[in-house]
């Protein structure tokens, strides 16, 4: 494992939602969290077993057209996608500031594209293909203080879906 | 003419009903994040309370911001929604000329703040002249140590009001000579709006419902840099 960084893998969108959910299980107020990843990785999915985990209970659906959707949950979750946008003001357009600013937990699909606009203190949460099909492959990195204090308590918490040794493939959980 | 205004630049969204004879009625509300709930029961209401119908009124007032995003979305759109089914000219005004019209009556310097989220703020300096107030510097977005400074380096009484003051106090507690204004007055408020909007239809400067748009102060922008999407198939 790469220090500060916390690697897992699933196998199947279900274990995508269950490892995010464990996730959020950590979750604070005013967190924010960065998905990376190309068309069809899983971010949608991984912000439904987050929103799980914050307990909402709402379906939650792409962004991709609504680009910020809000949820309400033991946290309020606020789901953007700026994957249509051109500019970095047409996040801030949105809102952003004001869902930062607002004790729920803001998550970017495409998030890495604008981090100038961001404070410098998320969770980057990258997806990967796998071998298989359905295989996906799960980087956390910590940038700034909010994570950081929280990696050892993420690497319990994604202990059942961790990458060690060879199994470099998803193992399903327990 | 009866004016219909509408605030919506803070966590409190207002509306209230004027004229000539002053403010017929109004009602705010800083139960906040639910303007686009509360905004139109308190539309009706306040018509209701001053006896007249919708139809009467003859001119729109927005607050145009600076201030919070989702909020001013919803004012401003509410507002254009009514002048264009009404066919009535509107009038747009600084969330914080709103803030500074009510405290004015000070040979003081006044400076309108409002919380722009994450420590930042959105504000403006002005001037008390016959019958209201003047703006003498450009709304501006900057963190609360910026405008303390800014503060500091001029030397001079100032009167601090808006939501931004109070939120980010601390900033300016060395400031022996900056007062910040009570709560009471922290938000702009819809009452204000319609004796503004009323003194600027008396010289018939109205704007058409096209040309009102929320004024967004922000940093210079930059482009997304999309080598991924764009070469994606």
């Amino acid at each position: 494992m790469n220090s500060g960084r916390v690697q897992a893998g699933s196998s199947s969108p279900e274990q995508t939602r269950e490892l995010a959910a464990a996730i959020a299980e950590l979750a604070r107020p005013c967190d924010l969290v960065l998905l990376v990843g190309d068309l069809g990785a899983g971010k949608t999915a991984f912000t439904q077993g987050f929103g799980r985990g914050l307990g909402v209970d709402d379906q939650i659906t792409s962004p991709t057209f609504a680009l910020v959707q809000s949820y309400t949950g033991r946290l309020d979750l606020y789901h953007l996608d700026v994957y249509r946008l051109e500019h970095m003001n047409e996040a801030l357009d949105l809102g952003l500031s004001e869902m930062l600013d607002d004790e729920s937990v803001t998550v970017i699909e495409w998030g890495d594209k604008i981090t100038q606009a961001l404070p410098r203190d998320y969770l980057e949460v990258s997806i990967t293909f796998g071998e298989g099909e359905e295989d996906r492959l799960f980087e956390l990195r910590p940038v700034g203080s909010r994570w950081q204090a929280r990696m050892r308590a993420l690497t319990v918490a994604l202990g059942a879906w961790s990458l060690s040794g060879e199994s470099a493939t998803g193992e399903p959980p327990c | 003419m009866l004016i219909l205004g509408i605030e919506t630049a803070t966590v409190q969204a207002g509306c209230a009903i004027g004229g000539h004879e002053g403010v017929l009625a109004s009602a705010h509300s800083a139960k906040g994040k639910r303007h686009a709930e509360n905004l139109t029961p308190a539309i009706a209401f306040i018509c209701e309370q001053a006896q007249i119908e919708l139809s009467e009124i003859g001119l729109v007032a927005v607050d145009i911001g600076p201030g919070l995003f989702t909020g001013l979305r919803v004012g401003v759109a509410t507002a254009k929604a009514v002048a264009f089914a009404l066919r009535v000219p509107m009038i747009g005004v600084s969330s914080l000329d709103l803030l500074a019209f009510p405290v004015r009556f000070t040979p003081r310097l006044i400076v309108a703040a409002i919380d722009a989220r994450r420590n930042e703020l959105y504000y403006a300096l002005y001037r008390q002249v016959p019958g209201g107030v003047q703006r003498i510097s450009e709304p501006t977005v900057g963190s609360a140590d910026d405008l303390a400074s800014e503060l500091l380096a001029l030397s001079e009484e100032v009167l601090l009001v808006g939501d931004g003051a109070h939120r980010y106090r601390e900033a300016f507690d060395g400031l022996t000579k900056v007062e910040i204004v009570d709560q009471g007055n922290s938000f702009p408020s819809a009452a204000s709006l319609v004796q503004l909007a009323h003194a600027q239809a008396l010289r018939e400067d109205f704007q058409q419902i096209d040309s009102i748009q929320p004024m967004y102060l922000r940093r210079p922008d930059a482009e997304i840099n999309w080598a991924t999407r764009d070469s994606a198939p």
